[in-house]
């Protein structure tokens, strides 16, 4: 067993004058803002799209699933070699169309964050899809026929009819999401750290790990959880205090 | 969906229907082509032969056909070992989830006593915990339980934060579900298990199924748990095994494409088998009719 002695609260005023730890916890910030808006996004679009009667539904119903399916590690990994800055088939992609701004390594140290949040986004957004899609069935076409019949366009209908309907889903899938992005190890650290380019996102629950199983020391490690896991309850708090929830249940 | 174009005199009628649905048919075309184009890609890429891997620019059909990459995924590495390894722990965690999953939830509604609302908002609570907050301290519980370096430990991990999620699911089914069959169950002669075992269950099927699926799912792609409770390599999951691939002198990216590929394809066929339960299941748990 390793060595063990009392520390008192010396972790934890390490970490508040540690940059690394101060940056970490941004880039967790950074990461989970963009990845849940976007799922949250792509999530909804996909709902409406499969929301339709068409022949094939089912077929690509089960299809938008895929990402989900996949193994986070193999998704990683491929989505690594779509981006391969020599034989990456979306880098060239990008370079045959003439995209202007896009960067020569997408997975170097200052862009490899947009992979991250590009595959976190392609794996996850099928949650939010299947979600918001269960409940997309359960609202009474005839809301949408008053509707209609009162002149109102597609897009009013969605912002006045389908949004505040799904809003109780969407409160409870973007929160998940949004805690889970937060505090997702497997993702950045088997995309940074399985080769180098790492600290571009390293995020809070990454410098958690280092910490506690790569330098060794569960004390740290210890203090690191402990902070994610206060950051993240009161990031829950207020975001109940600023959404409440017309309780269904 | 699209606004419908007013239809001015003169036009085309069929231009009215044309367009948005080509519109739509465009979105469901790219919804599809954005699910499926990476895994394409990486079957392609393990089919290929190792000079069209590299080959600038890129083919995006193989020219040539070539299995040498399964080949050596089967022969140079313990591919097999840590299949195996991941199917049992998977599939143990996964049993055992359902068994006391169900056991749970028909505790919870269809007993009566004190403190069930409670327990119910716990489990939720329990459920978002995320796991990097619970490694540290069930790493050193698992240490000094001498449960490192074994499946059952593994599994064990699995199971304390599948369980909080499988219960919630499997009681939200159980709630729909009307007491009164069993009632005519237990006036014609059925204990409680056989009511549980014979009527209930069958009935909360779609549930047990989704429930057992995401548990599968969250066991078999592990990174976190298996990572740090197993060194020793014979022990190895997939997830954990494949991330080796990539520590070796030479990145094979054929080889971890076959990989990705052989540990794709279960779940993929898993999942489309049931696929309609598992959107039902999930339904189930935030809607209520």
């Amino acid at each position: 067993m390793p060595t063990v002695s009392w520390a008192g609260l010396k972790n934890y005023y390490f970490l508040l004058k540690d940059a690394r730890f101060w940056n970490s916890f941004y880039l967790a910030t950074v990461y989970t803002l963009a990845s849940t808006a976007l799922q949250i996004v792509l999530g909804i679009a996909g709902a409406l799209i499969l929301h339709a009667q068409f022949r094939g539904r089912d077929f690509l119903r089960g299809i938008a699933l895929f990402p989900y399916m996949v193994p986070t590690i193999i998704a990683i990994f491929t989505w690594r070699w779509l981006m391969n800055d020599m034989y990456g088939v979306i880098p060239y992609a990008l370079n045959v169309l003439h995209i202007p701004g896009m960067p020569d390594a997408w997975l170097s140290r200052n862009t490899i964050m947009y992979v991250l949040i590009l595959l976190s986004v392609w794996t996850f957004f099928p949650f939010v899809c299947v979600n918001v899609l269960a409940r997309l069935q359960t609202i009474s076409p005839r809301l949408f026929e008053a509707a209609k019949v009162d002149g109102a366009s597609a897009i009013q209908q969605f912002i006045y009819i389908t949004l505040p309907e799904l809003r109780n889903v969407l409160l409870i899938v973007i929160l998940l999401r949004g805690i889970w992005m937060f505090t997702k190890f497997d993702v950045p650290w088997l995309l940074g750290f399985g080769a180098g380019s790492g600290e571009g996102i390293r995020t809070l629950p990454v410098y958690t790990y280092q910490w506690a199983f790569a330098f060794k020391q569960a004390g740290m490690g210890a203090a690191l959880s402990n902070i994610v896991f206060g950051l993240t309850l009161a990031g829950v708090t207020i975001y109940f205090i600023a959404f409440p929830r017309g309780d269904e249940e | 969906m699209l606004a419908q174009k007013r239809v001015e005199p003169g036009t085309k009628v069929h231009m009215r229907f044309w367009v948005p649905n080509v519109g739509k048919w465009g979105l469901r075309l790219g919804l599809f082509l954005y699910c499926t184009f990476p895994l394409y890609w990486m079957v392609v890429s393990s089919i290929k032969s190792s000079t069209e891997l590299f080959a600038y620019p890129p083919t995006w059909v193989p020219h040539t056909i070539s299995f040498t990459a399964y080949e050596k995924l089967f022969k140079e590495t313990d591919f097999w070992t840590y299949f195996v390894n991941s199917v049992v722990i998977s599939g143990t965690a996964t049993l055992i989830v359902i068994i006391l999953g169900t056991l749970a939830a028909y505790s919870l509604t269809r007993y009566r006593y004190g403190g069930r609302k409670k327990i119910a908002k716990f489990l939720l609570l329990a459920y978002m915990f995320p796991p990097i907050i619970l490694i540290v301290p069930l790493f050193i519980f698992a240490n000094s339980a001498g449960l490192t370096n074994s499946r059952l430990g593994v599994s064990l991990s699995y199971i304390s934060f599948s369980l909080p999620y499988a219960i919630w699911i499997l009681r939200a089914f159980f709630q729909s579900l009307p007491v009164e069959i069993e009632h005519a169950a237990w006036i014609d002669g059925a204990t409680r298990m056989q009511g549980l075992f014979y009527i209930v269950m069958p009935l909360a099927l779609p549930g047990i199924i989704a429930t057992s699926i995401f548990t599968f799912i969250v066991a078999w792609n592990d990174f976190l748990f298996a990572s740090v409770l197993i060194s020793i390599d014979h022990l190895k999951t997939l997830p954990v095994g494949i991330n080796d691939l990539f520590h070796r002198a030479v990145v094979d990216w054929g080889l971890i494409m076959a990989a990705g590929v052989m540990v794709t394809i279960p779940a993929v066929i898993f999942f489309v088998a049931v696929q309609r339960y598992l959107i039902q299941g999930w339904g189930a748990g935030g809607v209520k009719e």
